[in-house]
């Protein structure tokens, strides 16, 4: 009995102080108190608006103030401008700290400092230890309101921006994101408007100063400070820091309305070297002010939140089609967002997955969602709201965010209400009147190989041209005359064409002897080409083998040892640009081209006549006084190699005459001053 | 006299910094370690009712079996699919089927990998195969176990493989801790492989994602299976595609038997918690972890490379290169000097490298260098990341970079770039120390790669004791032609 008792006892003796439980036995604690910090508010009379809360954890000091300004308020032909005005107030220094001083200064003591606009609000951040606060907030106001704007930092940050566009087209995802806005919003929208070459090349030191000096005032500011502080001692350093701040006017921030006609289509990018489609697929989403908005939040997160919603159920782990998918029926403050679904599958499951995703939209429309779903939303929502308070520094962001939005101080506490009170019928009311699973636009960017005619069932496929518009040519435009210029360009029509010529496609075979990095190499060609239409069929020996060459429509198709494949729009606008440039095809054309006589020019002791011809293409010809045929011609065209502008020069010689059309049977191109090719025609014809 | 008066002001200049964080922070952190081996790290923040909790498990890609790569990675998704009652309806009876499914697919694998493969045999497989698959999908309860934490509260759920490691993590609010040793220890004790199948052609997307379908991915790949010749670091932590269809259930169970053991694990937890509680639950939920053996190392090492690699792919996007050295791993003692030498060249916009490359030259877009990569525990590479500006020629950007290596090991550097370098490291070391998860990955991994969290902020005193001489020493030593790897994509000739 003794031993019994002992050996029981023991046995208490090495249980666990308490004993494992299913996950559902588990009783919680109270949850400890959520502390909300005291945030500190006040206004200096020029109108900059401060908050402050104190947060003594690390000896560190975080300022950032919001601008009231943003891409929305740049002209459409300086797309670009807000962006890089934004980036050079920081990388430019001011007057009185220098680029190269204040980059040493911040960082011989770790101190970050940035500057951004981006579009619909611009802000610029301090973080310092604590020890340097002092000397570091005149600087950093002072390079927010006298930035230099030093031509080298514009210039670098323009070079910056170029190549960044020039690498725009690289990353799937990049370009399904810009595509599918483009196609929502319409491709002139200020939501979707794209900095390109031109608009970079238009941007001006004056308009930076300009865009800085209207929007970067007292009144458009809004300051954040964080840290370890006294509240007291820190209002006063920045009344005498951005005291003197000029007050301004307020921007007034204009947001165009977006006009959706919902309409249905199917959208095709083709990239090359993937193997994996990328889907997007939606419509036009809405604003926050809805009351329905709080049981749209519980629609997305049963459709697509984290890894309960139902895309994630069914297309990643049931079907196994994708790692990633999601997406969200979106809702801006100031104008509409986007309903959105996203996915990345095989090329070969492009079309199943597309299908599984429309599945589940309208699954949404036709069944109740499940209680549990319900629920299981709700808690969520409800159980992680303490992560939207769990560090001061949130606190602090989404007052200010809300603040600069125009969001009431309470909508946060209505959208929690709202979601608390949403029901099954809810859900699918607020699915039926603002999701149209039958008018969605879908892109897919993906190998058109690989995917083959999967997207034909959705409609005619739209194929969307994504090729990068190339940057304008940096000759100097001048002004020539353009009656003179008339007369020169009939005299060079006349010379090149019979008058009284029956036209046709023209024939013309010819040995290119073609530059190459391994040296010369040697070509033969036989083409027929119609200059009326620009379209073009060209087959080449060449020592890989025979190429055919198809261009119509300004576009193409080449084949290989009998692979017949697509000519991707880098290579075939140059191929069209040049018919477009042919001396025939401007004879030809020559009443739908504009010519301005540029004077005359001495070359190897020949005085040419210059005229420049504008149409489609650009392209200036030296013509022979006499006879009026072209003895040169100059142009600009974009490497695709390299993505920049290289300049041509063609010098033609011994002229023979066909059928009425006049040829150079020697022409030779120098690329950027140096040899690049050589043709030597064998002999030419029109066709009936 | 005067040198030890001056002895005395350095170190009463530099050494506060650390000093005065690891004396905070030894108040505020709890170690303990299991009987079984497993290591707790609890740092308390009570400054919001949340934790977050982190745990680091000792293995990588770097530790898969020859023909298993992305053993490591398909495992940890297998870790977020349940266990013996969640996730499944009736697992006594889901597991005859699961089994009986690994068993058809393992045979369809021995006839495609056969010398003389019947293909009415494969197709007889396969269609067992799909069938038993299609029956295990009955018991299935769908991401259960990721619902209930997100029900809970759960925030930032997440997990990752990289070469040396694979980490899960998540926060909860802190009265829920339980539901986390709850859920954690029965995923790591009970493990169910279920969705196997279905989950690699998942994992099969998102390799097609990061790496065939994107260029840096492709190049990244391509750079180190040209710069490793026998170490695994230089196979992909995503696994090749054939790899990842030869992986079966058995294969991921032996991987786990082997690594996911007690010794081979670190926990951190950090937020509002209180120790003697988390440690009494520790010993509660974990307590009955199987101890296993330790875990094997990695033998084979990187031979001395014998001269200059390189390599371009062709393509149709903008140009991106990479220059690599081999280099010594984190307890070499060049270590930590090789990873100053990248801080101090390529740091901030006073580093050489941004400023002659970047701002002066206009040459690159971007350009960086550190040490460290693909993984740190081995011999490990350092990296020169370069992306040229629009037309510029990469052969231009390539000399550039080497101009600037050059000047360095010809004694280029000054005291003011190492002391700012210095300065930087520990500021970024103070801003690290404000968010839960960061400290728990921070402390837990350290603690695992250096047997101590402390060596965060001994680090700080490392740093300290490189000096000029050493960056130049090292900068020659290992940044030599022989022993470089260069790649790049690069526009295809048309």
């Amino acid at each position: 009995m003794k031993r019994l008792l002992l050996f029981t006892f023991m046995v208490l003796l090495v249980l666990p102080l308490s004993a494992q439980k299913r996950y559902d036995e588990i009783e919680y604690p109270e949850m400890n108190p959520i502390n909300m910090p005291e945030v500190e508010e006040f206004t200096l009379d020029n109108g900059v608006t401060f908050f402050l809360v104190e947060d003594h954890e690390l000896p560190l000091i975080n300022v950032r103030a919001t601008i009231r300004t943003g891409e929305l308020l740049e002209p459409a032909s300086k797309a670009g401008l807000a962006s890089i005005t934004g980036d050079v107030i920081r990388e430019g220094g001011s007057e009185n700290y220098p680029a190269d001083e204040l980059n040493a200064l911040l960082e011989n003591r770790a101190a970050n400092m940035s500057t951004f606009i981006g579009f619909n609000s611009g802000s610029a951040q301090l973080n310092v230890l604590k020890e340097d606060f002092d000397d570091l907030l005149p600087v950093f106001v002072d390079v927010l309101q006298n930035p230099a704007f030093p031509e080298d930092k514009i210039e670098l940050a323009k070079t910056q921006t170029k190549s960044a566009i020039s690498r725009r087209n690289d990353e799937q995802s990049q370009v399904g994101f810009r595509e599918f806005s483009n196609l929502i919003y319409g491709d002139n929208s200020v939501y979707t408007r794209q900095t390109e070459y031109a608009t970079v090349d238009n941007i001006t030191r004056e308009d930076m100063v300009d865009f800085h000096d209207n929007y970067f005032v007292a009144n458009n500011m809004t300051v954040g400070i964080i840290g370890d502080f006294d509240t007291d001692e820190m209002k006063q350093k920045l009344r005498e820091a951005f005291g003197s701040l000029p007050a301004g006017k307020e921007t007034n921030m204009v947001f165009p309305e977006v006009d959706y006609e919902y309409p249905s289509t199917i959208n095709f990018v083709n990239k090359e070297n993937v193997n994996q489609s990328f889907v997007v697929l939606g419509h036009i989403g809405g604003l926050r002010e809805n009351p329905d908005y709080p049981a749209l939040q519980v629609m997305n997160e049963v459709l697509a939140g984290g890894f309960s919603g139902r895309l994630f159920q069914e297309v990643r782990t049931n079907l196994g089609l994708a790692y990633s998918v999601g997406g969200s029926y979106g809702a801006n403050v100031n104008y509409p967002g986007v309903f959105r679904l996203i996915t990345m599958t095989k090329s070969s499951t492009t079309a199943e997955a597309i299908d599984a995703i429309l599945k589940e939209v309208k699954r949404l429309q036709e069944e109740p969602i499940t209680q549990e779903e319900l629920e299981l939303t709700k808690d969520q929502f409800l159980n992680s709201l303490v992560f939207r308070y769990d560090s001061k520094s949130k606190i602090l962001n989404e007052r200010i965010d809300n603040e600069y939005l125009g969001l009431s101080p309470d909508a946060f506490d209505e959208l929690v209400e709202g979601i608390k009170a949403t029901t099954i019928e809810d859900v699918q009311r607020v699915a039926r009147e603002y999701l149209k699973p039958e008018q969605v636009q879908i892109l897919v960017v993906g190998n058109e190989d690989e995917i083959g005619d999967q997207l034909q069932k959705y409609g005619n496929v739209n194929k969307v041209d994504i090729s990068i518009p190339e940057p304008p040519s940096d000759e100097e435009e001048v002004a020539g005359d353009a009656a003179q210029g008339g007369e020169w360009l009939e005299k060079m029509a006349d010379a090149v064409i019979e008058p009284g010529t029956d036209m046709g496609p023209i024939f013309v075979e010819s040995v290119i002897t073609q530059q190459t990095q391994m040296g010369p190499m040697e070509i033969t060609s036989t083409a027929i080409t119609n200059y009326d239409d620009y379209s073009s069929e060209r087959t080449m020996q060449t020592p890989q083998g025979e190429i055919q060459m198809k261009i119509e429509n300004g576009g193409g198709t080449m084949s290989m040892m009998g692979q017949e494949r697509p000519l991707p729009p880098q290579m075939a606008t140059p191929v069209t640009n040049e018919m477009k440039r042919n001396y025939i095809a401007i004879a030809l054309n020559k009443d739908e081209l504009e010519a301005e006589y540029l004077g005359s020019e001495t070359v190897d002791g020949e005085e040419l006549e210059v005229i420049r011809i504008k149409g489609d293409v650009t392209v200036t010809y030296l013509l022979d006084a006499e006879s009026g045929l072209p003895a040169r011609a100059r142009y600009s065209e974009m490497n695709p190699q390299t993505g920049q502008r290289s300049q041509a020069e063609s010098v033609f010689s011994d002229w023979e005459v066909v059928d009425g059309v006049a040829l150079a049977y020697t022409t030779v191109t120098y690329v950027d001053g140096e040899e690049a090719a050589t043709q030597k025609v064998e002999s030419h014809s029109i066709e009936d | 006299m005067g040198t030890f008066l001056l002895l005395l002001i350095m170190g009463a200049f530099f050494a506060p910094a650390q000093a005065q964080y690891l004396e905070e922070f030894e108040d505020k952190v709890t170690e303990f370690t299991l009987d079984n081996g497993l290591h707790f790290i609890v740092i308390e923040r009570h400054d919001a009712p949340v934790a977050s909790f982190y745990t680091h498990v000792d293995v990588g890609g770097a530790n898969e079996p020859v023909g298993n790569t992305g053993i490591a990675h398909i495992f940890e998704h297998m870790a977020f699919k349940g266990t013996h009652y969640i996730g499944t309806t009736n697992w006594e009876e889901e597991k005859k089927v699961i089994a009986a499914m690994d068993q058809a697919y393992q045979e369809w694998l021995a006839e495609k990998y056969s010398s003389n493969p019947d293909s009415s045999i494969m197709e007889e497989k396969w269609a067992e195969f799909e069938q038993l698959q299609e029956e295990s999908k009955q018991y299935v309860v769908n991401n259960e176990f990721s619902q209930i934490i997100e029900r809970n509260g759960g925030s930032g759920l997440n997990a990752s493989t990289g070469a040396d490691f694979t980490n899960y993590f998540y926060s909860l609010p802190s009265n829920r801790a339980e539901l986390w040793f709850n859920l954690e220890a029965d995923r790591f004790k009970n493990p169910t492989f279920r969705e196997f199948y279905v989950e690699k052609e998942v994992v099969r997307e998102e390799r097609r994602m990061r790496t065939e379908s994107s260029p840096v991915g492709r190049l990244v790949e391509e750079f180190l299976a040209v710069a490793y010749t026998a170490h695994p670091y230089g196979r992909p932590v995503v696994g090749w595609d054939s790899d990842i269809t030869a992986t079966t259930i058995e294969d991921a169970r032996d991987f786990y038997d082997t690594y996911y053991v007690p010794s081979n694990i670190t926990i951190a937890i950090a937020g509002d918690v209180e120790p003697d509680r988390m440690k009494e639950l520790a010993e509660t939920y974990f307590g009955d972890l199987r101890e296993g053996e330790p875990a094997p190392p990695v033998t084979t090492l990187e031979p001395e490379q014998r001269g200059e690699r390189r390599f371009t792919i062709e393509g149709n996007t903008q140009p991106i290169m990479l220059i690599g050295y081999h280099g010594v791993s984190e307890s070499h003692p060049d270590f930590e000097a090789l990873n100053l030498l990248g801080n101090v060249i390529s740091s901030g916009r006073t580093s050489r490298l941004y400023k002659k490359l970047v701002d002066e030259e206009q040459l690159a877009l971007q350009v960086g260098a550190f040490n460290g990569f693909p993984g740190s525990k081995y011999e490990t590479m350092f990296l020169t990341l370069a992306v040229p500006n629009m037309g510029v020629e990469l052969d231009t950007l390539e000399t550039a970079v080497y101009t600037e290596i050059d000047a360095v090991k010809n004694g280029a550097l000054t005291q003011e770039e190492l002391d700012r370098a210095r300065t930087n490291i520990r500021a970024s070391l103070i801003r690290s120390l404000n968010n839960n998860t960061g400290l728990a990955r921070n402390f837990a991994s350290t603690h695992a790669t250096q047997g101590d969290w402390r060596e965060v902020f001994r680090r700080l005193d490392r740093i300290q004791q490189v000096t000029l001489e050493d960056l130049q020493r090292v900068a020659n030593e290992y940044l030599s032609k022989d022993n470089r790897t260069v790649g790049a994509t690069v526009r295809a000739e048309s």
